[in-house]
C-alpha cells in the first residue's frame, strides 16, 4: 500500500510538471483555442475563453489519471474502488496544488507590477490573467484544485468502469481478431478481386485528387510526394543494402542545381528544355553517387555515415559560395527555372488546359509511380537479394560470392539518381532554388521517413513521407508548438512500433502440404 | 598437387597474423587446422577465400594462383567458405539462405537437385524452410550455414569452427555430417578449437600457434602426441586438474 501511495505521488508530480511546462510555453492556451474552434466550429477564435482553458487542464489531468489507473491499479492488484478514488483524490490534489502554487507566484508578480517577459517571452500579463481565469488569485486557486481533482477522480472512475466491464479493451481485441481472419481470407480468389478493385479505386482517387483539391493541399501533396521519392531512394541505400548514408541531401542538391542551371536564363543561360535537362540532372547525380561510392567501397557503418555527411556539407558550401556566383548563382540561388510545357492534347481532351500546379502534381505522381515501379522490381531481383544479404551479413554475403564493393557502389548510384530526379522536379516546381534548401535537416528528414515507415518497405516509405512532411502541415493549428507535438509523436511511434509502421513482410514461399505431412511421418517413425 | 599454401603472410596493420605458413590438401581429404585463440586459423581461411588479402606467399588450387583474386572468382572455382560463429542471414528464410549459397550459379535444375540434397542431409531444414534463419536454434543455424556452403557446389570446403558454442551431442551430429559430405567427394579444410573431434575425423592435421605451424601429422599421430595432448586435448586427467584448482565453474 505504501508503494501505491508513493507511485500515486510520483505520477501526480510528473503530471503537475508537464502542466507547468505547458503553461510556461503557453501550449495550454493554444490547445484551449483549438478545442474552442473544434467545439464551436468558429475558426476565427483568437483569444482564450476561461472555460475552455479549464476544460483543457481537466482533460490533461483526466488522461494522466486514467493512464495511471490503467497501468498501476490493474484489476490484478485487487484494489477496491474507494481506495482507487482516494488515489485519484491525492493525484488531483497534488497536481492542482502544483498548478495553484505556480499561479499564486505568477499572480503576485503580476499584482506587484513585475514584468515577467524579461525572463520568459510568453509570460505576458495577458497570459497570466488568462491562467487566473480573469479572476483574483483566491478563486483561481479554487478552480485549479476543483478542475484537477474532478479530472483525476473522473479519470480513475472511468478507467475503473473500463476495467470492470472489460470494454473497450475487449472490443479492440475483437476488432484485431476479425482483422486477422480477414487477412487470412484474403488468399481466396474472391477477396483478391476485392483487393484488386480497391487498388483500382485508390489509383482513380489519386488521379482525381489534384482536380478537386485546393491550392494549399496541392502544394503539400507535391512536397509529400517529392519526399516520398527521396525516401524511396534512400530506402534502397539504407533499408535494402544497409549502408548508412547521411549526406543524402547532396544528390538532391546536385539534381536540383543541374536542372536549374541548365534551364534558367541566369547565370549560365543555357535554357535547355525540360526533358534533356532532366536526363542530364539524373546522369550528373548518378556520377556524383559513383564518385562518393568509390572511396567508400570498403568502409562500413559509422565511417560511411561520416564520409557521406562530409560530402553533403561540401556540396552545400560549394553552392553557397560567393566565389562561384557566376556558375551557381551563389547565396541568392537560381531564379526562373524552366518548367515542362503541358502537352496540347490534354487541353483538347478536357476542353481547357490544366492549371499549372495541377499539371505539375500529375507530373510528380508520374515520377513517383515510375520510381516505385523501379524500386519494386529492384527489390525482388537478384540485385535486391544481394543487397539484402549484404545488409544482413557482409562477410557471409562475400563468402557466397557477392562482390559487396560493387553492389555497394551500385546502391549508392541508383539512390543518387532517384534523389536527382526528386531534386530536378522540386527545383522545376518552385521555379526557384537556393542553397538554404539543401541543409543537413533534409537528410535527417529523409532518414526519418525510412526509419518510421520501416526499413526496406516501400509502403512504409510512402506512409513515412506523409507522416514526416504531411502531419506537420496538418498540425498548423498548433503554431509554434507543432514541432514539440510532432517530436512527441515520433517518440511514441518508435516506442510502440520499433520496426517501423509498415515493416517489410517477407514473401512467403509455397510449401506443398503433402511434403510437410510426409516429413512429419518420417519423423514419427 | 590439388591445393597448396606456400609461405603465406598476413598482416593486420602492424600485427603479423600469419608468419609464413605452408600446408596442403589432397583431393578427397579432410585436413584439420587446430590451435588456440588468435593462432591465425580464421585468418588462414579468410586469406584463402580472398576476404583478407595476403601480404605475400601463394595459394595454389588446381595449378591456379588464388592470391589476388576476388572472393567471387574463388567461389566460382569451387572453394566455398563457411564462416565461423553461425553466420547466416537472420531475416531471410531458410530457403532464401540456401538460395544465397547458390548465388553464382545459374543452372536451375542443378540448384534444385542440390537443394534436395541439403534437405536430405538436414531434414530439419526442410521442415523449417519458411522460417527466418534468425529464429533457428544454434545447432540448426550451424547446419544452415553448412547447407548454404554446399549450395555453392564446393569442390573444397573451408569450415571455420563448426562446433563453436554447440552442445556436445550437436557437435557430434555436425561432425558426422562433415564426414558424410567428405565421403560424397568434397575435400575439406577444417579449422577447429575442438581438437578432439577434429583430429578424430581428419586424415591429416596441422597445429597452428601464433601464426606459425608447429606440428603436423596424421590425425591419429597428433591425437597421441603428448605435446598436442597437453596443449589442446586436456592432457592431464580431470582429477589432477581438480586437485590443482584449474577447474573453474
Amino acid at each position: 500500500m505504501k508503494n501505491m501511495t508513493y507511485k500515486t505521488i510520483q505520477n501526480a508530480i510528473t503530471t503537475g510538471i508537464i502542466l507547468i511546462f505547458f503553461e510556461m510555453i503557453d501550449l495550454t492556451s493554444t490547445l484551449a483555442i483549438i478545442l474552442e474552434k473544434l467545439f464551436t466550429g468558429n475558426s476565427k477564435v483568437k483569444t482564450v475563453t476561461p472555460n475552455y482553458l479549464i476544460a483543457v487542464i481537466g482533460l490533461i489531468v483526466f488522461i494522466a489519471a486514467a493512464a495511471f489507473t490503467n497501468k498501476n491499479l490493474t484489476p490484478a492488484s485487487k484494489i477496491s474502488l474507494p481506495k482507487k478514488l482516494t488515489a485519484g483524490l491525492i493525484f488531483g490534489l497534488i497536481t492542482g496544488g502544483m498548478l495553484a502554487l505556480l499561479n499564486i507566484i505568477l499572480g503576485n508578480f503580476l499584482n506587484n507590477g513585475v514584468d515577467l517577459r524579461k525572463y520568459l517571452e510568453v509570460l505576458s500579463p495577458d497570459v497570466i490573467r488568462n491562467f487566473l481565469f480573469q479572476k483574483d488569485i483566491q478563486s483561481a486557486v479554487m478552480i485549479f484544485f476543483g478542475t484537477s481533482v474532478a479530472g483525476a477522480l473522473a479519470g480513475t472512475l472511468v478507467m475503473h468502469i473500463f476495467q470492470v466491464t472489460g470494454q473497450p479493451a475487449g472490443l479492440w481485441h475483437s476488432i484485431k481478431k476479425s482483422y486477422g481472419s480477414f487477412q487470412q481470407q484474403q488468399h481466396s480468389r474472391r477477396n483478391q478481386l476485392i483487393s484488386r478493385s480497391a487498388l483500382v479505386l485508390l489509383v482513380i482517387f489519386i488521379l482525381i485528387l489534384p482536380l478537386i483539391a485546393n491550392a494549399y493541399t496541392i502544394s503539400v501533396l507535391g512536397l509529400v510526394c517529392i519526399y516520398a521519392i527521396l525516401g524511396l531512394g534512400l530506402n534502397l541505400i539504407v533499408g535494402l543494402s544497409g549502408q548508412l548514408v547521411f549526406g543524402y541531401v547532396a544528390f538532391y542538391a546536385i539534381g536540383a542545381y543541374t536542372f536549374a542551371l541548365l534551364t534558367a536564363p541566369k547565370p549560365l543561360g543555357i535554357q535547355l528544355s525540360f526533358l534533356p535537362a532532366f536526363v542530364i540532372a539524373l546522369v550528373m547525380s548518378g556520377i556524383a553517387g559513383g564518385l562518393v561510392g568509390l572511396p567508400i567501397m570498403n568502409l562500413r557503418g559509422d565511417y560511411l555515415a561520416i564520409v557521406t555527411l562530409g560530402f553533403g556539407e561540401i556540396i552545400r558550401i560549394l553552392i553557397n559560395s560567393n566565389n562561384l556566383t557566376d556558375f551557381t548563382g551563389g547565396p541568392q540561388g537560381v531564379k526562373n527555372i524552366g518548367q515542362p510545357g503541358q502537352p496540347a492534347f490534354i487541353g483538347n481532351l478536357l476542353g481547357a488546359p490544366l492549371k499549372n500546379n495541377v499539371w505539375f502534381l500529375y507530373l510528380i505522381f508520374a515520377v513517383l509511380f515510375i520510381v516505385i515501379y523501379v524500386v519494386f522490381r529492384l527489390q525482388y531481383s537478384r540485385t535486391g537479394r544481394s543487397w539484402e544479404a549484404m545488409r544482413e551479413d557482409e562477410t557471409v554475403a562475400q563468402a557466397c560470392g557477392v562482390t559487396t564493393s560493387s553492389y555497394k557502389v551500385l546502391a549508392v548510384v541508383i539512390g543518387a539518381v532517384i534523389a536527382g530526379a526528386a531534386g530536378a522536379i522540386y527545383a522545376s516546381r518552385n521555379t526557384y532554388t537556393g542553397p538554404g534548401e539543401y541543409v543537413f535537416m533534409v537528410s535527417v528528414n529523409v532518414l526519418a521517413i525510412v526509419v518510421i515507415g520501416g526499413m526496406g518497405s516501400i509502403p512504409g516509405v510512402l506512409l513515412g513521407a506523409f507522416i514526416i512532411k504531411g502531419i506537420p502541415e496538418l498540425l498548423r493549428d498548433l503554431e509554434s508548438y507543432r514541432m514539440i507535438v510532432f517530436g512527441a509523436m515520433l517518440v511514441i511511434m518508435m516506442v510502440i512500433r520499433p520496426e517501423g509502421l509498415l515493416p517489410v513482410k517477407r514473401r512467403r514461399l509455397s510449401v506443398k502440404p503433402e511434403s510437410v505431412e510426409s516429413l512429419k511421418e518420417n519423423f514419427k517413425s | 598437387m590439388y591445393f597448396e599454401i606456400k609461405d603465406l603472410h598476413v598482416f593486420y596493420r602492424a600485427i603479423h597474423a600469419l608468419k609464413g605458413i605452408s600446408l596442403n590438401v589432397e583431393k578427397g581429404e579432410i585436413v584439420a587446422l587446430i590451435g588456440g585463440n588468435g593462432a591465425g586459423k580464421s585468418s588462414t581461411l579468410n586469406s584463402i577465400s580472398g576476404i583478407v588479402q595476403a601480404a605475400s606467399g601463394s595459394v595454389i588450387y588446381q595449378e591456379q594462383e588464388l592470391c589476388g583474386l576476388a572472393t567471387d572468382e574463388i567461389v566460382r572455382m569451387g572453394i566455398v567458405q563457411v564462416p565461423e560463429g553461425r553466420h547466416i542471414f537472420p531475416k531471410m528464410s531458410v530457403q532464401e539462405n540456401l538460395e544465397m549459397g547458390a548465388f553464382l550459379r545459374s543452372d536451375k535444375e542443378l540448384i534444385q537437385r542440390d537443394m534436395e540434397r541439403v534437405y536430405d542431409l538436414f531434414p530439419r531444414m526442410k521442415e523449417r524452410r519458411n522460417q527466418a534463419g534468425g529464429t533457428l536454434s544454434g545447432g540448426e543455424q550451424q547446419m544452415l550455414a553448412i547447407g548454404r556452403g554446399l549450395m555453392g557446389e564446393p569442390d573444397l570446403m573451408l569450415l571455420d569452427e563448426p562446433s563453436m558454442g554447440l552442445a556436445p551431442i550437436l557437435v557430434e551430429q555436425i561432425f558426422d555430417i562433415i564426414f558424410e559430405i567428405n565421403q560424397a567427394g568434397t575435400s575439406i579444410l577444417l579449422v577447429e578449437q575442438n581438437a578432439q573431434m577434429a583430429l578424430a575425423i581428419a586424415d591429416r592435421a596441422y597445429v597452428l600457434e601464433t601464426g606459425e605451424i608447429v606440428t603436423k601429422g596424421t590425425g591419429l599421430e597428433l591425437l597421441n602426441d603428448p605435446k598436442v595432448q597437453a596443449a589442446y586435448l586436456g592432457g592431464e586427467s580431470e582429477e589432477e586438474k581438480l586437485n590443482k584448482g584449474e577447474y573453474y565453474f
